[in-house]
């Protein structure tokens, strides 16, 4: 499955949940997932010659109150475990939540893996709101 | 050589800003040419492995043949043995005696074209053993590119609205208000297809003159009228 492919199903799909997805490819060969549970923090999709990449951006290092970094990142460890699809990281300055899945994965599946990451955004950038100016 | 080392050593380095390359451009090279290597040596080994492989049969063929003809010149010494014939068989013992150091040197030759393939075999195994490990390693490298380039699409957006304060408390107070929206909507739906169900039910009685006040008709006025005058 390609990106294009993968936004041409998702653009007519909707979810268990009743999630439904607004996914565009980008110029810079992106993929942009909006789902509907969650319009704020749209996933970026990637490929690589063995993995789906899922990508969301949480928010900048500059955005966290500069005392409280280091018990953001204890409670962005202590959390990781409970969010099993996807991950919580650090790329270059920016926090991200991310989930990878095997190239050979069902559409059905990815569509399930980006609904339930657009909602863990959510429980994430919650249980650290308050770390954030 | 551990990409993932590799990779934290440039960020402790300060290449920590989105855009520049957190993964020597050369390591990834150093392990493409790595992988191509191995892949051509293991080419060739399997390239020699045929023609020995081709010697061996040839060999043991060989062999098999010397067996045949040692078997078949006993079964003659013993006869002319048997027939009292001392010289001759003298002379069969001798061209066996031939057959039989012929046949040991090939044993041997095979001996050692066996162990020539036994080791060749392990060096393909090692080889194919690096690909898949500079494979993985590959994969970690094109993992955090990808990664890289996935977020950066996002940090101009991040550096225009990051300014601005409370970002993500506003968009989450957003996304909550979808939500409730979306709940009372769905809330909303249900109450409506349950009137809807409702007033159903009052029709279907009214159609079978359930339910419906008695004497309310304009018929029933005028009969009633009608006995008042005749009353």
């Amino acid at each position: 499955m390609t990106l294009d492919d993968l936004a041409f199903h998702l653009n007519d799909y909707s979810g268990e949940e009743g999630t439904t997805f607004d996914a565009l490819v980008t110029e810079r060969d992106i993929l942009e997932v909006v789902c509907s549970n969650n319009d704020e923090f749209p996933i970026h999709v990637t490929m690589t010659e063995t993995q789906i990449l899922a990508v969301t951006p949480l928010f900048n290092l500059g955005e966290v109150k500069p005392d409280r970094l280091d018990e953001l990142n204890a409670i962005f460890l202590r959390l990781s475990p409970a969010v099993p699809l996807s991950a919580i990281g650090l790329q270059g300055d920016i926090y991200i939540l991310f989930g990878a899945m095997a190239l050979s994965t069902r559409f059905e599946v990815i569509a399930h893996e980006l609904e339930v990451q657009a909602e863990n955004t959510i429980d994430v950038l919650e249980a650290v709101e308050h770390l954030l100016d | 050589m551990g990409v993932l080392r590799d990779m934290m050593t440039a960020l402790r380095g300060g290449a920590s800003e989105v855009g520049e390359a957190i993964v020597d451009a050369n390591a990834i090279r150093i392990l493409e040419q790595e992988i191509r290597d191995a892949e051509s040596a293991i080419g060739s080994a399997k390239q020699s492995l045929t023609r020995m492989k081709s010697s061996e049969i040839k060999l043991k063929r060989e062999i098999a043949t010397l067996d045949t003809d040692i078997a078949d010149y006993e079964r003659k010494a013993v006869s002319a043995l048997n027939a009292n014939e001392e010289a001759l068989a003298a002379e069969v013992a001798e061209r066996i005696a031939e057959l039989e150091a012929e046949r040991g040197e090939k044993a041997a030759e095979q001996g050692a074209l066996d162990a020539e393939v036994q080791k060749i075999h392990a060096m393909i195994k090692a080889r194919e053993r690096t690909i898949q490990k500079n494979k993985r390693e590959l994969d970690k490298v094109r993992t955090v590119q990808e990664l890289q380039r996935a977020t950066e699409s996002v940090s101009k957006n991040f550096a225009a609205t990051g300014s601005s304060e409370h970002r993500v408390s506003k968009a989450l107070e957003r996304v909550k208000a979808k939500q409730q929206n979306w709940q009372d909507r769905m809330q909303a739906g249900e109450w409506l297809e349950g009137q809807e169900a409702g007033s159903d039910i009052d029709a279907k009685l009214r159609a079978k003159g359930i339910g419906t006040p008695a004497g309310s008709g304009a018929s029933d006025v005028l009969a009633r009228l009608k006995a008042k005058q005749a009353g």
